[in-house]
């Protein structure tokens, strides 16, 4: 289980930033797939807003990095 | 035929490769790139830093206190007009209008006010005005005296084509003699930012069809004199070409990348082929869109090799690989340069390759001549200039050497209102999630739209199912949208252009950058409807949202499609209420929505059986020249307009039943309408839509024809009128009967 502070952090940006409700936003949910829909636009505002937050580059990550908040927030926490 | 003969009688231009036509053409022919070291942005952190600028300060361009992208345009406009010969005066001013194609209106006044702001709180209001899109042909109107109606053509690379292409079809409409025509577009911090992250720009000069590694930005403006060909010849105009056919298109696939197969592309090339009574083989050149992105390049590719393969003489090129891509001003800079190629019999060069390219070259470019480094000296008849946009928005243009006739597809079948969409707020709408439930649009979709998108995508949803139409794969392509707005997606530009003056250049957002082109809530309706035909948006005030359904009703005419949605979309946010109260104008009275009304042709309307609300009988357009963000002393206009509309539905004022006004609250838009409307309507009862709604601007506009569809149907009135105004002076009328 990833550090919730770090998730919660990365919730509020995708919230702030990809304009996601809230409210269908989990920490598992599926970033890329059927759940919230993301693209490859979005993922360069992830990358951004990732290194914002916690100054950890994601340009060149592999793509299992960014299935959900989980595991995001594993690869800043293993980044950090 | 010398009835729907449409010339090219001057011709104006400024980019980073000239400060004239002569001089551009000069450097385009001879493959002299314009691509420097930007200077008017600072790309520190940026992985690029290169761009196409010219090298005149905007106090040296004219003397009016007016954004760049204005002052560039009124610099190419006044070498076009004075190309031209034509003479405004009193009498003619009033036959030749001004259409005017940009991306994101005055960006970078826009920057600077919000730098100021930021920096030290000390933004002038001046440049609050500066900022819509709007302004551009208003100001280049004002400055040469011209009265002929007025458009802002808003969809991004491709809007300097359909500017043209629009000139043309309203004078073939008999609506004008000749328009001030073309684009323009200044180099700014925010397309910069917004290329930048989307990771779009090239890191070196761009090279299409070649490298195809991104593109560059450019800055200018084109400009031609589109006329008549009776009217050049009664006051013995010299003639450059034949201006023929057009097409515009939407792609409905991606907001910001092509349809990889090429479908809307190809569309808006086969109809301006066919348009202009030709065949694919008869086109000698093609001044490609050619930004130097891959998915763009290999789009064009595909779109070009498909129509054209059978074409053994067709050359290719792309100027953007010395002008860089000057976005709104793009399609029009390029105008010049074809017309330039088919007087000249010289075609100019994509510059950029090595030997080893022209290797690859061979193999991509198959029979077709992609003119690489040196200019080819040809005999060209016919050539085409490519337009092709973020919205998935096409456009495609011929321009012929000699005289020819082409074929009338005017369609003077009845047009009837079928279908109506509101999402109204005063001062806020509401938009829950029902409202995307209603229409099954996912959050994965709807999420990406901002306020001004989703407003729009609402109001269309709602009119098409109203109207009962359902987009299928046979009646896509037989559909368009004519979105007018006033102040556009400015939230979204504003959000986008503080970020960039706070995190820099290097930091801008991709996820909003889409949405600061006007034409993004045009481009995300196209693909979640589905529908393919025509697609602009055109920015001209508050009256937009009205003179969309003049447009429409145009499109409906010249037999480009049977159904048009007329839309009027402008939101109201903390950003619109901040830069309205700095202006000091309708404090608290601001509203917002959407509101689309289904246009049809009686052929279509009866096929399906639809529900018919009114007919729409007479429109008109017209525009008297006062500053921009003013309307005393433009009321003439107004009795223009309405004047039109009555003659082109064969009635006079007299016969009106009722008239649906503008009345804002403003004393001197509330001055005009009573004036005007009195003299003209006697004491006909007016109906108010914004006292109820507030000033919604381009969406209460096309509510007060909405409202006069309803009256009529229900029967509460036979024949309305509605008029709306425009700040600069611009004005649109329409004409409803009972159905």
């Amino acid at each position: 289980m990833a550090n919730t502070e770090i998730c919660e952090k990365i919730k509020g940006m995708l919230v702030e930033n990809l304009r996601i409700p809230a409210d269908e936003l989990e920490y598992d949910s599926e970033l890329f797939g059927d759940d919230i829909g993301l693209d490859s636009i979005d993922s360069i505002e992830i990358i951004a807003g990732i290194d914002n937050l916690f100054g950890v580059q994601m340009t060149g990550a592999a793509r299992e990095n960014f299935l959900s908040i989980e595991t995001l927030a594993k690869y800043v926490e293993e980044h950090q | 035929m010398e009835n729907n003969r449409v010339v090219v009688t001057g011709l104006g231009l400024v980019c980073a490769i000239g400060e004239n036509t002569e001089q551009c053409w000069s450097a385009a022919v001879n493959g002299v790139t314009g691509i420097r070291k930007v200077k008017s942005v600072n790309t520190d952190d940026c992985y690029a830093n290169v761009g196409a600028e010219v090298d005149i300060p905007s106090d040296k361009l004219s003397d009016e206190d007016y954004d760049r992208s204005s002052l560039l345009c009124i610099k190419a406009a006044g070498e076009a007009l004075a190309d031209s010969g034509y003479r405004v005066n009193e009498e003619n001013s009033a036959r030749i209008g001004v259409i005017i194609g940009n991306c994101v209106g005055g960006a970078a006044s826009i920057d600077k006010y919000f730098t100021d702001e930021l920096k030290n709180g000390s933004g002038n209001t001046a440049d609050i005005l500066k900022m819509p899109a709007a302004a551009i042909a208003n100001n280049v109107a004002k400055h040469f005296g011209l009265n002929g109606t007025t458009a802002n053509i808003v969809n991004a690379c491709a809007a300097g084509t359909i500017s043209l292409s629009y000139a043309a079809d309203l004078i073939r409409a008999g609506k004008a003699d000749a328009f001030v025509a073309g684009g323009s577009d200044s180099f700014s911090s925010l397309a910069f930012a917004g290329f930048h992250a989307l990771h779009a720009l090239d890191a070196d000069s761009c090279s299409p069809f070649n490298r195809s590694g991104g593109i560059t930005l450019g800055e200018g403006a084109g400009v031609l004199i589109i006329e008549s060909y009776e009217h050049a010849k009664a006051r013995g105009a010299k003639i450059y070409c034949e201006v023929l056919g057009s097409g515009v298109s939407s792609d409905a696939h991606h907001i910001t990348a092509p349809d990889p197969e090429g479908n809307g592309q190809m569309l808006a090339i086969s109809r301006a082929i066919a348009n202009s009574g030709l065949k694919p083989e008869d086109i000698d050149y093609i001044n490609a869109h050619g930004t130097g992105t891959a998915k763009n390049d290999e789009a064009e590719f595909l779109s070009i090799h498909t129509i054209f393969d059978e074409n053994p003489r067709l050359s290719v090129s792309s100027t953007k690989s010395m002008t860089g891509h000057c976005l709104g001003a793009a399609g029009s800079i390029e105008a010049v340069l074809t017309v330039k190629a088919v007087c000249e019999d010289t075609v100019p060069p994509t510059i950029g390759y090595t030997d080893e390219n022209l290797e690859t070259l061979k193999e991509k470019a198959g029979k077709i001549d992609f003119v690489p480094n040196t200019k080819r000296e040809k005999t060209v008849n016919f050539a085409v200039s490519n337009s092709f946009a973020f919205g998935g928005n096409n456009a495609s243009i011929v321009f012929a050497k000699n005289p020819r006739e082409i074929p009338d597809r005017t369609n003077k079948d009845r047009i009837f209102v079928t279908g109506i969409g509101e999402l109204l707020g005063n001062p806020r709408c509401e938009i829950s999630s029902d409202a995307y439930k209603e229409h099954n649009i996912k959050m994965a979709f709807y999420r990406k739209l901002d306020r001004f998108s989703q407003l729009q995508l609402i109001s269309g949803m709602r009119a098409l199912r109203d109207a009962d139409i359902a987009v299928t794969d046979d009646n896509a392509r037989d559909i368009g949208i004519i979105i007018g707005t006033a102040d556009g997606p400015m939230t979204e530009i504003v959000g986008f252009q503080k970020n960039v003056i706070e995190n820099g250049t290097a930091n801008g957002s991709a996820f909003s950058f889409p949405n600061t082109v006007y034409n993004a809530a045009g481009g995300y309706f196209s693909i979640f409807a589905g529908i393919k035909g025509y697609n602009v948006t055109n920015a001209n005030s508050i009256q937009a949202g009205l003179q969309s359904l003049c447009y429409a009703a145009d499109v409906l005419r010249n037999g480009d499609e049977s159904i048009m949605i007329a839309t009027g979309t402008d939101e109201n946010t903390d950003t619109t209420e901040y830069l309205y109260d700095k202006l000091g104008l309708l404090n608290g009275q601001l509203g917002e929505g959407s509101v689309s009304v289904i246009l049809e042709n009686e052929k279509s309307a009866d096929a399906r059986g639809a529900k018919k609300y009114a007919e729409l009988v007479g429109w008109g357009t017209a525009h008297k020249s006062v500053d921009f963000g003013k309307v005393t002393g433009s009321e003439s206009a107004l009795r223009f307009a309405i004047e039109e509309a009555c003659r082109s539905a064969g009635i006079a004022p007299a016969d009106v039943d009722a008239v649906c006004g503008f009345a804002n609250g403003i004393p001197q838009v509330d001055e005009i309408e009573k004036s005007v409307f009195s003299e003209m309507f006697g004491d006909k009862p007016v109906i108010e839509v914004k006292s109820e709604i507030g000033e919604a601007r381009a969406a209460a506009s096309a509510k007060q024809a909405a409202a006069a569809a309803k009256l009529i149907s229900e029967e509460k009135y036979g024949c309305v009128l509605a008029a709306a105004f425009g700040v600069g002076g611009s004005y649109s009328a329409i004409v409803l009967k009972k159905a």
